[in-house]
């Protein structure tokens, strides 16, 4: 495996935070010469939740400043943030099943308001996945027990209609929007729906959960769909698998990585990937050519405590390897050398590709 | 005493019980009516819950209540209470985080550990590896020492003020005082011939902490002076001036002497001309004290003094010194001198320099500060512990101190070369994480110390020391929900007991939430417990699947290859597919049938759902009195579904019981004799099958059974009838 850890090209600041950190996005620059962090924390000592955004400093990133914070009342399982700079949105959901739905300050990135929605009839348990809409105010949401929901977002309410509830025999683990009516579930065997709101009454493609069958199966933990690839969906799961379900090709995903289809190269790493997301720092020739097969550079984190890239046939490239699992990163949009990651020791790590 | 323990013959270490009064806290509960039940429970890491139920009265009491919320009369409530260590310098973040960082070290260690004694059994000389040990356990003492904090010096404003005299630092703490005191006499063999001199840096950083109710330090003496300083103009008129000079000089802080001196009034330009002779003194003093000889082999940074690495030298080096003070202490100059506290002072130094016990004993506070002076001017020269030893118990005798903190207390147990007492100390006063990690630097060249740890006791279980303080500390991880990840690496390096220990770890995990879930059981894989993985896997199994979420039940019973319970599962499922399977909600079904897959290893019995699903589907297509494909299709899955001999047993008369509609099709009989007979044969199976004791019934109609037999009896009828 190639890595990239020496010091001329990766700066690394590492910012103990002394609460258990469930999640880190990057907020979407709000102007050219700030940085954002939204951190989702839990302080398993009160038992207290809350959600955290933080202006890096340019001169000291380990300086992290609060901007503000607002308190959940239960532990967040999943967030998600608007990529629109004009109105940062936060969309948080809790293992108490609760929707949460923050609007910040254009030029503090303070928390200005909030619209929540607890509906019980909304998800019963926790929510184990949520995506907001790239540009849109439409979030989807899906938990375990198999409902699939999606929420408007209005100025001032909230609107939010079933579109499907597998009443528990389909556990969804995680959910991304692929375009303004399709998205993507992920769930247990390796499973992948595809969802259109066209086609109402289930999902209109899915990937068969036996394709993977021999020794290991497992869960999809994340999905990722490039803006300029939407018939492809990148998954992330069990066993260090990461691989790519394309809906022209639905029959065979291509593995990117995993001890797969007796597959004998030995794979980066052989516990969960907590997360997967296309990484647009590594130049690619193929950006250019939508047409081609092969897929985008990938980064991806596990359990355990690899940060890596991996490229379609070629050798995974490490980027952070530590002694604790790597529970979930995110990839400055606007700024893509920078990476964000959250460590399982209650610390966040700030990575600089230079 | 109160509470002595019985029999102190039978204790492993020398240990006085500190028995304090009980105190007493109150808990705010905010409740009116009489308490009548009260329980107390452990809830997450140190956190006491305390349940307060009140006795259930009757009502006329709360009607009567004045205030006016009687509404709201609570039965009872629920407090929290958190109890924290009584050693708080370090908070409970902060703990964790040392917690976190000496993972990595601790694993290396041990991992090096056995391959040096996977090594050592092979026939090779041995000698080599000593040395080498030791410089692993260094590297490892000091990654460990610096995760308890590094002195972090303000930032330097680039001019320094002449008059900051003392530096502050960030506030040391006795962990990682009582951590480099462990370093300096167990680890650092190499330097060993420089030891007092590494106690003089010792004393230097942890100074500060030696501040009791008994007596004043040198560092806070410094620290007053140094706050009166800035108001002072003439110095040198003050007492205190002259104490902190020879307090430092004491201690050996030889750049504070310089800095100090050179704040002396006769410096100033304007009073150069007349109090020359005086300022000669000063300087002289000055010099001697910045070339004062060491023992050492390089100097800290900043740091005045000159070094000498070996012994001859030093000692030749140390004579010519003590000969010039000598000589200046006999010097003319002195009568000069008219500034009368100058004389005074200058002297005194003189006297400490020259190892006068009076003056040593006057100029130092706290007895270490004594030992330490004492090891600079009065016996610069090697000494081992023994001498050491006493030589602390003089000094402590001296300064009248016999109640020790537990800092001095470590310190005189390593003296003492009592690994019974460094042990307890370091278990009483720093806790659980300090005796896992220090035991490695007791034991890193010590035979006899290694003797002891390692020896297995009867009356610890057959366990040695050294695996009960790692399992002591991995309980303390494991209690609480953050650090209990890290708890199985110490576990693993226990030998006897730590995997069951471990094994019992895991199975109390909690199960709901798939990461934490999915975590343990990755600690499962790392360890090869693919039992326990297969158990935790059965328990989240059932959890999901008794919360009904079905799909999550069975893909965790499959991955736990758990066929008893597929199949008493499939039991429900099946009823559940026979009550609910329509047209619509084949959808719903499709996620959980390809979950399933069509491997009956992995699917258990439920791999006939997939035919099912087909053959529900088809039944239900089926209209009115006409034969259309799907009829046919309908016959085919049921004499498919009939025929599979992995299609349980009871789930063949509902079966057959769902297609009466097609056994006793109006018109022409859909079953040839053959099927027909087929069938029968099915239902003469079940009748024999009843007769069994452990024949469990499904939940039909009492006659269903028995129509089902007529109905097949028929169909053969007019099947015979047909051909």
């Amino acid at each position: 495996m190639a890595v990239i850890g020496d010091e001329d090209n990766l700066q690394i600041h590492r910012i103990p935070q002394s609460k258990y950190v469930d999640s880190v996005r990057w907020l979407p620059p709000l102007s050219a010469f700030d940085k954002f962090a939204v951190l989702a924390l839990h302080d398993s000592d009160s038992d207290a939740s809350s959600i955290e955004i933080h202006a890096l400093n340019r001169s000291d990133p380990t300086n992290l400043q609060l901007q503000s914070s607002w308190v959940s009342p239960s532990r967040v399982s999943s967030f998600s943030v608007s990529q629109t700079p004009q109105k940062p949105l936060l969309a948080a959901s809790t293992y108490g099943g609760s929707l949460h739905f923050l609007f910040a300050d254009p030029v503090d990135a303070s928390l200005e308001s909030e619209l929540s929605l607890a509906d019980k009839s909304l998800h019963r348990g926790p929510i184990s996945g949520i995506d907001l809409q790239g540009s849109g105010f439409e979030c989807v949401s899906v938990d375990e027990d198999g409902k699939v929901n999606l929420i408007s977002i209005g100025e001032s309410r909230l609107n939010y209609r079933r579109l499907f509830d597998s009443q528990g025999l389909v556990s969804y683990t995680t959910a991304k929007w692929a375009s303004p009516t399709e998205f993507a579930t992920g769930g247990l065997g390796f499973g992948i729906q595809w969802w259109d709101q066209r086609k109402p009454g289930g999902a209109a493609s899915q990937l068969k959960g036996n394709w993977a069958r021999g020794n290991t199966s497992g869960m999809v933990h994340s999905i990722d769909i490039h803006p300029s690839r939407k018939h492809v969906c990148l998954a992330g799961g069990s066993s260090g698998t990461v691989f790519a379900w394309d809906l022209r090709w639905p029959q065979q995903p291509i593995v990117l990585s995993g001890l797969l289809l007796g597959e004998t190269a030995v794979p980066l790493s052989e516990s969960e990937v907590w997360e997967v997301q296309y990484d647009s720092y590594m130049q690619s020739s193929e950006i250019s050519n939508p047409s081609s097969a092969k897929i985008l550079p990938v980064m991806m984190c596990s359990e355990d405590g690899f940060l890596a890239v991996i490229e379609q046939g070629e050798e995974p490239i490490q980027v952070l390897s530590e002694p604790c699992a790597i529970n979930s990163f995110d990839i400055n949009q606007q700024y893509p050398s920078d990476v964000i990651c959250s460590l399982e020791w209650e610390t966040i790590v700030i990575l600089t590709r230079l | 005493m109160p509470g002595r323990v019985p029999d102190p013959g039978n204790a492993l270490v020398p240990f006085t019980p500190e028995v304090r009064d009980p105190v007493v806290y109150t808990i705010h509960h905010g409740l009116r009516r009489p308490v009548s039940r009260l329980s107390i429970s452990w809830s997450r890491g140190n956190c006491l819950r305390v349940s307060v139920l009140c006795q259930h009265d009757n009502i006329s009491e709360s009607c009567g209540d004045a205030s006016g919320n009687s509404n709201e009369e609570i039965g009872g409530k629920v407090v929290e209470v958190k109890l924290s260590s009584e050693h708080g310098e370090i908070d409970d973040a902060h703990n964790r985080m040392i917690a976190y960082g000496s993972v990595s070290p601790f694993a290396h260690l041990q991992s090096r550990k056995n391959y040096v004694s996977m090594l050592s059994k092979m026939p090779m000389p041995s000698s080599s590896y000593h040395v080498d040990w030791l410089e692993h356990v260094m590297e490892y003492s000091k990654d460990i020492n610096s995760l308890l904090g590094n002195p972090k010096l303000p930032p330097s404003s680039g001019i320094e003020d002449p008059k900051t005299v003392l530096k502050m630092v960030e506030e040391p703490t006795s962990l990682k005082a009582a951590w480099e005191l462990m370093e300096i006499f167990y680890v650092d063999k190499q330097r060993q011939s420089w030891l007092p001199e590494r106690l003089v840096d010792w004393l230097a950083g942890y100074d500060s902490l030696l501040l009791g109710t008994e007596s004043t330090t040198v560092h806070s003496k410094l620290v007053d002076l140094q706050r009166e300083l800035v108001n002072l103009q003439a110095t040198e008129d003050n007492p205190k001036y002259w104490e902190g000079i020879s307090s430092a000089l004491a201690v050996g802080w030889l750049e504070i002497v310089v800095k100090l001196l050179r704040l002396h009034g006769s410096y100033q330009l304007d009073q150069l001309g007349n109090r020359e002779a005086e300022n000669g003194l000063v300087e002289a003093i000055a010099v001697l004290v910045s070339k004062m000889p060491l023992m050492r082999p390089e100097l800290r940074d900043g740091s005045l003094g000159e070094c000498y690495k070996t012994k001859p030298d030093f000692v030749k080096a140390w004579e010519k010194w003590r000969g010039q003070i000598t000589k200046l202490d006999c010097s003319g100059f002195w009568v000069m001198c008219d500034h009368h506290p100058t004389k005074e002072g200058l002297k005194n130094m003189l006297q400490i320099m020259l190892g006068n016990v009076s003056g040593l004993n006057s100029a130092t506070g706290h007895w270490m500060e004594l030992f330490i002076s004492h090891l600079l001017y009065v016996r610069p020269f090697n000494m081992g512990l023994e001498g050491m030893y006493n030589l602390a118990q003089k000094c402590m005798q001296s300064k009248q101190m016999f109640k020790n903190d537990s800092l001095m207390g470590l310190f005189l147990g390593i003296l003492g070369e009592n690994t019974e007492v460094v042990l307890a100390e370091c278990s009483r006063a720093f806790g659980p994480w300090m005796v896992a990690h220090s035991i490695e630097l007791l034991t890193a060249g010590n035979n006899q110390a290694e003797i002891l740890l390692h020896e297995e006791r009867y009356n610890l279980g057959g366990i040695s020391m050294e695996e009960l303080y790692r399992l002591v500390y991995a309980q303390i991880l494991s209690s609480h929900a953050l650090t209990s990840q890290i708890a199985p690496i110490y576990l693993a390096s226990c030998s006897k007991q730590g995997m069951v220990l471990l094994e019992i770890l895991l199975y109390k995990q909690a199960v709901q939430h798939n990461q934490t879930l999915l975590k343990n059981l990755e600690i499962c894989r790392l360890y090869g417990l693919e039992s326990i993985s297969s158990d935790i896997m059965k328990i989240a199994g059932m959890y999901h699947w008794k919360h009904g979420r079905k799909g999550c039940g069975v893909f965790w019973l499959q991955q736990a290859q758990d066929e008893i319970r597929l199949n008493r599962i499939a039991h429900q499922l099946f009823d559940f597919v026979g009550k609910s399977i329509s047209d619509e909600s084949f959808k719903r079904w499709e996620g959980l049938i390809e979950l399933l897959g069509s491997e009956t290893r992995t699917a258990g019995g439920l791999e006939f759902l997939h035919k099912y699903r087909d053959f529900k589907k088809s039944l239900q297509q089926i209209q009115g009195g006409k034969v259309t494909d799907a009829t046919r299709q309908a016959v085919d899955s049921l004499m498919l579904l009939m025929k599979n001999p992995s299609t349980p047993q009871r789930f063949w008369l509902p079966l057959l019981h769902d297609s009466l509609k097609l056994i006793s099709w109006p018109g022409r009989p859909l079953l040839n004799v053959a099927q027909t007979n087929v069938l029968l044969i099915k239902l003469q199976g079940l009748s024999f099958a009843r007769l069994q004791p452990n024949f469990s019934e499904v939940d039909l109609p009492p006659h269903a059974l028995s129509s089902v037999r007529l109905a097949l009896a028929t169909n053969l009828g007019r099947a015979i009838l047909e051909e």
